[in-house]
């Protein structure tokens, strides 16, 4: 348990600096193309420059064209104001596309996230989500599929259940106190041991003893589920 | 026979630094543009469109115009063509 733990935090602090990368990127990306669209648009003197230029290079000299000349400059620079606005628009659009492209990069890394976290739920195995003891039913209902269980399996799983959910655990000779009511010291260890293993074997043996009814060593037995799934009617 | 040839030779290399010489040009001003043609007097040793440029150039510059280039130069017979299209700038500057 403590190692799924350590690598789900390596996990966390590898996808937060992949956040942190990724939003640099993203920004700096953003930025130069704010930079290289705002230096490459034209400035309004292209006009006049472009005016000028006709000026030079064609034998134009009588003053009406001239004028002419002179209008069409000024139509040009006027066209600098419509400039002044596409700038707005290109900037507030690269403000959009910034924050898209950062709220992909959470999106994504949270699905990673998750992704792992799934995985590494699938590769705990069996995960005890609700352990529901039933004492009518005398059954178990163990992520809802159903159990039945002996009396005495009934009793043993319930007293460890008790234990769990006090953060108890409990030896053979506690578990045979408890059951049969006398005091601890009068009982004995390899009774309450054949109760474990009573239970075992009615659920499944290996398998219960790894996901459910576990074995601590030189300490007794403890249910290898969550104590907030222990449910008992 | 000598003298003849001496005076005359004084009297061909003497002709063009008595001609007067005058350079057409294309000028502007910005904010707003302004464009200009105008024809301007030089002095005779820039009588060619390189030298009259960098003659024309400052003088101009005074005036708050810039020289974009001095299309020819030519002397006193090229005048009247010119004069109606300069019109202000005819000899102006």
């Amino acid at each position: 348990m403590p190692q799924t733990i350590s690598s789900a935090t390596d996990s966390l602090r590898a996808g937060n600096r992949v956040v942190a990368f990724g939003i640099a990127a993203i920004v700096l990306i953003l930025l130069a193309a704010a930079v290289f669209l705002f230096v490459n648009l034209p400035d309004a003197n292209a006009f006049n420059a472009k005016v000028t230029q006709i000026f030079v290079d064609n034998d134009l000299r009588t003053n009406a064209e001239l004028r002419l000349l002179e209008i069409l400059a000024q139509s040009g620079t006027s066209f600098s104001e419509v400039l002044q606005s596409y700038r707005v628009v290109i900037f507030v659009l690269l403000v959009f596309a910034t924050a898209l492209l950062l709220a992909a990069l959470v999106f994504l890394v949270t699905i990673i996230a998750l992704n792992r976290r799934i995985s590494a739920i699938q590769r705990s195995g069996i995960q005890v989500a609700s352990l529901l003891i039933s004492r009518e039913g005398r059954a178990v209902y163990i992520n809802d599929m159903e159990f039945a269980l002996t009396e005495a399996a009934l009793e043993t799983l319930s007293v460890l259940a008790e234990a769990r959910m006090d953060d108890e655990v409990l030896t053979g000779a506690q578990i045979e106190s408890v059951i049969s009511g006398r005091n601890e010291v009068d009982c004995d260890e390899a009774a309450g041991a054949t109760r474990v293993k009573r239970l075992r074997d009615t659920l499944g043996n290996q398998l219960v003893s790894e996901l459910l009814v576990k074995t601590i060593a030189r300490r007794g037995y403890m249910l290898a589920v969550g104590k907030d799934v222990i449910r008992m009617v | 026979m000598a003298r003849i040839l001496v005076f005359m030779f004084v009297l061909l290399t003497a002709l063009p630094v008595q001609a007067e010489c005058y350079a057409d040009y294309k000028a502007k001003q910005d904010n707003p543009l302004r464009l200009a043609y105008g024809v301007a007097q030089v002095s005779d040793g820039n009588c060619d469109p390189g030298s009259a440029s960098s003659e024309l150039g400052p003088r101009l510059a005074a005036a708050g115009w810039e020289l974009l280039s001095v299309m020819s130069t030519f002397g006193p017979e090229g005048l009247a063509e010119r004069q109606s299209s300069a019109a202000d700038h005819f000899l102006r500057y």
